[in-house]
């Protein structure tokens, strides 16, 4: 076990050392998907090594030690950020950054650093086996999708110079760290993989150089940087209590009054990761990178880490006053970027705000904390990560079609590119139509929210029913337009056949894990899931894990309805149909109506942003000082509870 | 009796019943217009005239969506009276929905398209509603099917007050009545001409009107459970709001969606969500 996630966390960094020197395309093409395919190999056998066993414990192989490279590497980064910030005339980055490595090297050299047991270094159970199996497969199948997205992105945009060796190589380094990170014991060792995350993110975000990704970018660095900082004050405070560095013990059940100061720091490290409010800002700015960064980064892996810490405390901060702000902070901003996502038109930000509004859920579930809650958080971070990195990629693939990413340019997409339609509907369904998953997760969410006594109870419930309802509008939205048909010529159906055969892969073998998760989503409740939420808070019952085949049926049928038509729509020969009602004007199917005078006009159909009822800068602006204040008061609740 | 038998007879009895009321709401209509009305079996006629002539289709896909709008409407009020979860079954009802608006909007024509927005629009006005409405009859009676709710000790309504006022209110829209009928009309002289199914002919329109039908049949269902201690104390519940609601349809003219939108998140919050806070508070 041990030297299989050494070899997991290794194996991705020196092949991204290794991407940094080819220039070749063919050659680099070849490396990725090799690589690639060992790194999903080694998470799947390390997940079969695993089986369904009880957390274990280890340290490095053959007695190795850390010594002190964690403090090497913490300086490493350091002196790197600084260069960086120097460079771009930035300075909070810096201060913050040397604050982290002052904490370090003051618990380096004052000695309270406290003795660490060899054995644990490592923690593996089965929330690190499924953010593996996510990595591994999810990661891989995006890095080998990269490889035809980079392509055409930069044939599309010929003034961006390209630097495909620093964007493969990018993309590697983090899949080391998000493993290493998933399955660190020890806080110390998981900081430094958290801090590579963030540093790759960082990068990838300004990888166009240009003056306004740099911005976005140093957003991204300044905020994570801040959840850092978070995260090496906590490890300081945690030093001095027994057993405080240690993860597993440390969450082993309701954590002390002395040690919820640093869990709330730890807790605000994770909402800056998942982006919740009011940190939300640096994921979207995050869109400005390349497509497949925000599939992989920015909604696959690497916001789940901010989750997967929170999954983590959970057992510690749940029922405590801590949980419950947490728990509060992540359900106003799910409330609240849904808001904010109807009255928006670029689809990788509705994107976004989808993400961070199902992060929000994750933490609403986390900061609660009950079995069924977590079992809620893990589905969503399962089927989050299949759906929402299918879509991701898709519409990175339509974007270099169509050469936008406005939701209203996507119109009778089912007529020109029929194919991605197809895998559009599955990862809209697998998110969102279909009662699958994300639904399932939310009904029986209502249904644990029903148990909690009080106003908080009230108050969770009709912030999901209006949440909900809000991401409805959204989904419907893009889906009107995904959905509609016109007639169209030679030419715009050829587009389709450009789009490179990684591409084609990677979409089409996550749009299957879609719907194979869906078709296994008892098993995967049951052996899975399951078992991990009611270890993890101790339950017995299990009558929420079963899903009755009512129920199950309903869902399949939901999910591969509408991609299921798009296929058979696309073969359709029989196109040659009406023409559509136009109050008695003369009309052709593509669209061109007669006006008075004999001059024509084409039909322009624009979906409604609910302007003059919902204002979207406002309601962000609100929602990011509401969450601010309840941020404020749990880290002063954290302290005073002392 | 198995629940799954209720299922099945729902699937049967409901567009009857869907059918004779809106042949009833035909005649009340015209008396309250001064006019004598169409016979109570008019819809049924309708209906049969629609499935025997052309459907005149703009694109291939607007057939299935509809007969999934159909097929999952019937499912919805199958799996309500079936047993299925009540939340589950408040998914599956916006669900149903959704695909009638996407029918509409796959015609990427300007009259359906904008019916199919505000459609959408009004879905997102009440779809709040129901899963509230829902998740607070499961909170007070313990219960999480339709017979657990109607065997349940709990009477419904005295507890429920505010979410069966609200109901009154929502409803208007599910039933699409004047003034919330924004998405489609049934009055000739209207700008919308008719909305989203502005492009739906013969068959096409027979699905919309009989999902309708099963539509109607679901809102009686939903009344029902706040009168769980007696059935038929629930039907009569239901025809009065069904009364009002005609009434309201021809003493007013249609709203604004703006105005829809919000009215009917400002009664869902206030009334709606009073009520469940009062609950969690009391209980």
């Amino acid at each position: 076990m041990s030297s299989l996630i050494v070899f997991l966390v290794a194996f991705p960094l020196v092949v991204g050392g290794l991407l940094l020197g080819i220039r070749n395309s063919k050659l680099r093409n070849v490396i990725v998907v090799l690589a690639g395919l060992v790194v999903a190999g080694a998470s799947i056998v390390t997940a079969v090594t695993f089986g369904n066993g009880d957390a274990v414990f280890f340290g490095l192989p053959n007695g190795l030690t850390l010594g002190r490279s964690l403090l090497v590497l913490e300086i490493a980064i350091a002196v790197f950020v600084v260069a960086v910030s120097i460079q771009h005339r930035r300075i909070l980055a810096p201060v913050l950054v040397l604050g982290q490595v002052a904490v370090s090297v003051y618990l380096e050299l004052s000695g309270k650093m406290p003795e660490l047991e060899p054995g644990r270094l490592f923690w593996f159970d089965r929330l690190s086996m499924i953010m593996v199996l996510i990595i591994g497969i999810i990661g891989t199948l995006i890095c080998i999708h990269s490889l035809g997205y980079m392509r055409d992105y930069h044939r599309s945009s010929p003034l961006i110079k390209g630097r495909r060796t620093v964007f493969f190589c990018l993309l590697f380094v983090f899949l080391g760290s998000m493993f290493g990170l998933v399955v660190s014991n020890y806080l110390p060792l998981m900081l430094i993989f958290w801090e590579v995350t963030t540093l790759c993110s960082f990068l990838l975000i300004g990888y166009t150089r240009t003056k306004e990704t740099i911005g976005y970018a140093f957003d991204a660095l300044n905020m994570n940087m801040l959840g850092g900082l978070g995260f090496s004050v906590a490890i300081l405070m945690l030093a001095g209590q027994p057993d405080g560095l240690d993860l597993a013990k440390l969450t082993a059940g309701p954590a002390t009054a002395a040690l919820l100061p640093a869990l709330a720091l730890l807790c605000l490290a994770g909402l800056t990761k998942a982006a919740q409010m009011p940190f939300s800002r640096w994921l979207l700015g995050a869109m400005y990178a390349p497509s497949p960064t925000s599939a992989l980064l920015h909604s696959s892996t690497m916001v789940k880490a901010g989750v997967f810490l929170l999954l983590r405390l959970s057992p510690a901060i749940a029922g405590s006053s801590l949980g419950t702000l947490v728990a509060f902070v992540g359900m106003l901003t799910f409330l609240f970027v849904s808001l904010v996502g109807v009255t928006e038109q670029n689809t990788k930000k509705v994107l976004a705000y989808s993400t961070i509004g199902s992060l929000g859920l994750i933490v609403g579930c986390a900061g609660l904390g009950s079995p069924e809650l977590i079992w809620v958080g893990v589905m969503i971070i399962i089927f989050h990560a299949l759906a929402k990195g299918l879509l991701f990629l898709v519409v990175g693939t339509i974007e270099n079609r169509l050469y936008s990413k406005d939701m209203e340019n996507f119109d009778t997409l089912l007529s020109r590119l029929p194919l991605v339609s197809a895998l559009a509907l599955t990862g809209i369904a697998g998110m969102f139509i279909a009662p699958f998953g994300v639904v399932v997760a939310k009904w029986t969410a209502i249904r644990a929210f029903l148990e909690i006594p009080g106003w908080q109870g009230a108050a969770l419930l009709v912030i999901m029913a209006f949440g909900t309802s809000l991401t409805l509008f959204y989904w419907g939205k893009l889906l009107i337009k995904v959905l509609s048909m016109r007639s169209v010529s030679e030419y715009e159906r050829s587009v389709e056949k450009r789009i490179s055969r990684f591409e084609w892969l990677a979409e089409i073998s996550l749009a299957s894990g879609v719907i194979g998760v869906a078709a296994f989503l008892g098993v995967i409740s049951e052996q899975v899931v399951g078992p991990y939420a009611l270890a993890t808070f101790k339950g017995t019952s299990q009558s929420f894990l079963h899903i009755e085949p009512v129920i199950l049926a309903t869902m399949i049928a939901a999910l591969l309805f509408l991609p299921a038509l798009a296929l058979w729509a696309s073969r359709h020969e029989g196109y040659n149909t009406a023409d559509f009602y136009a109050a008695g004007r003369p009309v052709t199917s593509g669209g061109v109506m007669g006006m008075a005078l004999g001059a024509t006009q084409t039909v322009t159909l624009r979906n409604y942003y609910l302007d003059g009822v919902v204002n979207g800068k406002l309601v962000f602006r609100v929602g990011t000082i509401a969450c601010g204040v309840l941020l404020v008061t749990l880290i002063a609740v954290g302290m005073v509870a002392r | 009796m198995n629940p799954i038998v209720f299922g099945v007879l729902f699937i049967l009895i409901a567009p009857i019943f869907g059918g004779l009321l809106a042949g009833v709401d035909r005649i009340v209509s015209a008396r309250m217009q001064s006019r004598v009305g169409p016979p109570l079996l008019q819809p049924f006629y309708d209906l049969g005239k629609l499935l025997q002539k052309e459907a005149r289709q703009v694109n291939p896909i607007a057939e299935p969506l509809l007969l999934g709008h159909l097929g999952f409407m019937a499912a919805t009020g199958a799996m309500l009276v079936g047993g299925t979860d009540l939340i589950f079954v408040a998914f599956v009802f916006a669900l149903a929905a959704l695909f009638l608006v996407l029918a509409a909007g796959s015609v990427n024509s300007p009259y359906s398209f904008a019916g199919a927005e505000r459609e959408l629009i009004v879905l997102l006005a009440s779809e709040p509603f129901f899963i509230l409405m829902l998740a607070a009859i499961c909170k007070v009676t313990d219960a999480s099917s339709y017979q657990g709710v109607l065997s349940s000790a709990v009477m419904v309504a005295p507890k429920l007050p505010g979410i069966l006022l609200a109901f009154t209110f929502v409803a208007t829209i599910k039933l699409r009545k004047s003034p919330f009928d924004i998405s489609t009309s049934h009055h000739a002289h209207q700008e919308l001409v008719s909305g989203l199914t502005s492009d739906m002919s013969g068959r096409l329109l027979a699905y919309v009107e009989l999902a309708h039908w099963y539509e109607s049949a679901i809102l009686a269902a939903l009344v029902v459970l706040f009168f769980n201690w007696s059935v038929p104390l629930g039907l009569l519940a239901f025809a009065v709001v069904y009364g009002l609601e005609v009434l309201v349809d021809n003493s007013t003219s249609r709203a604004k969606w703006q105005l829809v939108l919000r009215s009917t998140w400002v009664v869902t919050l206030l009334l709606v969500g009073g009520n469940v806070l009062a609950l969690f508070l009391i209980k």
